[in-house]
């Protein structure tokens, strides 16, 4: 074997590689900006819509649920300016893409923490006068909030991930990054190790913040009655 | 005295099944009545009917004297708003207390004057501790539902009711949930509110509460008041055989008086 590590080369490029961990982060932190009151409102409008709504609430949800995301992405990236003629750069199509995506997911984790909730907590609020509106803002999402988070945090871990495919569209992400330098260096092995590394400490930074989050929710605990 | 709540011709049907079948009564304020039946017997539901979160399916419901909802082409037809606006007017205090869990003890009481009557951060606060203290639990205005007991959590669900000021309190087996050892403190809540005047509506299990706090008590069996009177009358001197049995069944078994020499 004998494979000599240079990580040496990596680090030249270090200043490429943050960029591309910059562009990674824009992509994820935007998506999940416009896709998680995107997917609270297809949640919602699944829910409470009549009839008219429900129904293709529904189709979009699941549509967006069951392709793949290469092909969502290729189509906002490649089609768009075909069909309806508007030219879209790769951020946008990456961001426009992965908040459609992602609301999809959100929504259904939206929808089940919302229908968790005990009845009661409708009956009771209902009891004091509180209307639909009232007793959702107050009452219901903030528990349902509450136990979505481990669902939002596994689904904001695999949004960050799934957006490695915008280096296919030529976006200079993070893995796009790597890729060139790993090109131009012919140092494959460090310099994806590396781009890994990356992604490990974001991703796990980010699973203890909200680790802790979740503990200090706990302690205004739930009832056990109920 | 004034007339708080008129029930008149009440039915309530789920698909096929006619729970209600046709209830006439009247509360006067500062009256407790008490709703006795087997389960099954449609108490709950006219409860549940008088601040309509079950809408009736026919029949007329007044509260101060005004009659809920309008009629239209002979049916009465009930607005969302008109019914949200009602509902703040009648306390209900139901079986598994239903406190808001994210809430503390006040704030779970502070709730409903905040959202619903939207008072002022004073006037929430001073409502939240008033009742609190009024069912005993003004230290407790901090602890989250969890940390109490299912005694404790019922009275802060009574203070939550009390809270909106309401007209009429509406109790829907309010102590069936709880531990025996827990039921006085409950019991006990609920007969200072019937001694202080406050107009109560109540479906129990607990006769020795109905014999001693009740102006009126009703049978109900089948979904139709079989029986009623004071709870002398009904519960000591039934006429009914079904008020009897089911009676009897209560009583069956029953702890001897202490011996006095």
């Amino acid at each position: 074997m004998g494979y000599e590590w240079d990580f040496a080369v990596v680090f030249r490029n270090s200043d490429l590689l943050l960029l591309g961990l910059v562009n990674t982060l824009k992509v994820t932190g935007l998506a999940l900006l416009f896709g998680v009151p995107l997917g609270l409102l297809l949640a919602l409008l699944r829910l409470y819509g009549n009839r008219a709504v429900r129904l293709p609430v529904g189709f979009v949800i699941e549509f967006l649920r069951t392709t793949p995301p290469i092909a969502q992405l290729f189509w906002f990236f490649f089609a768009m300016p075909i069909l309806i003629g508007v030219e879209i750069d790769p951020f946008r199509a990456s961001v426009l893409t992965f908040s459609l995506q992602s609301s999809a997911f959100f929504a259904e984790v939206f929808r089940g923490g919302i229908q968790s909730i005990d009845s009661g907590q409708w009956e009771a609020a209902k009891a004091i006068g509180m209307n639909r509106n009232q007793t959702l803002g107050r009452i219901i999402l903030p528990q349902a909030v509450k136990r979505m988070i481990p669902a939002f945090l596994e689904r904001a871990i695999e949004l960050m991930k799934t957006t490695t495919l915008v280096s296919t569209i030529s976006y200079a992400d993070l893995l796009y990054q790597a890729n060139s330098i790993a090109q131009s260096t012919y140092r494959t092995i460090e310099v994806f190790t590396v781009a890994a590394a990356m992604y490990f400490v974001v991703i796990l930074a980010c699973s203890i913040a909200v680790r802790r989050l979740e503990i200090r929710l706990a302690r205004s605990g739930e009832t056990i009655v109920n | 005295m004034k007339e708080v709540l008129r029930i008149e011709g009440l039915h309530k049907s789920f698909a096929e099944l006619e729970v209600l079948k046709g209830i006439d009564l009247s509360v006067d304020k500062g009256e407790t009545v008490v709703l006795l039946g087997a389960s099954g017997s449609g108490k709950s539901t006219l409860l549940r009917c008088v601040n309509f979160m079950e809408i009736p399916t026919s029949g007329r419901i007044h509260l101060e004297g005004k009659a809920i909802g309008s009629a239209r082409n002979g049916r009465i037809a009930y607005g969302e708003r008109e019914l949200t606006q009602l509902r703040s007017r009648v306390g209900m205090v139901f079986q598994h207390f239903n406190l808001f869990p994210h809430m503390t003890a006040l704030e779970n009481v502070m709730e409903g004057p905040r959202t619903v009557l939207k008072c002022d951060a004073s006037e929430c606060r001073r409502r939240g501790e008033k009742y609190l203290d009024k069912v005993g639990l003004g230290w407790k205005a901090d602890a989250y539902p969890a940390q109490l007991s299912g005694g404790q959590q019922q009275r802060i669900a009574i203070a939550r009711a009390l809270a909106m000021e309401p007209e009429i309190m509406l109790f829907d087996e309010a102590t069936s949930a709880l531990d025996p050892e827990l039921v006085g403190e409950v019991l006990e809540t609920m007969k200072e509110l019937a001694e202080e005047g406050m107009t109560m509506l109540i479906v129990t299990h607990e006769l020795g509460f109905a014999y001693t706090v009740a102006d009126k008590v009703l049978f109900l069996s089948e979904g139709s008041i079989l029986e009623q009177g004071t709870p002398a009358e009904v519960l000591t001197y039934p006429r009914q055989d079904a008020t009897k049995n089911f009676l009897r069944g209560h009583n069956m078994f029953r702890l001897p008086e202490p011996q006095i020499d």
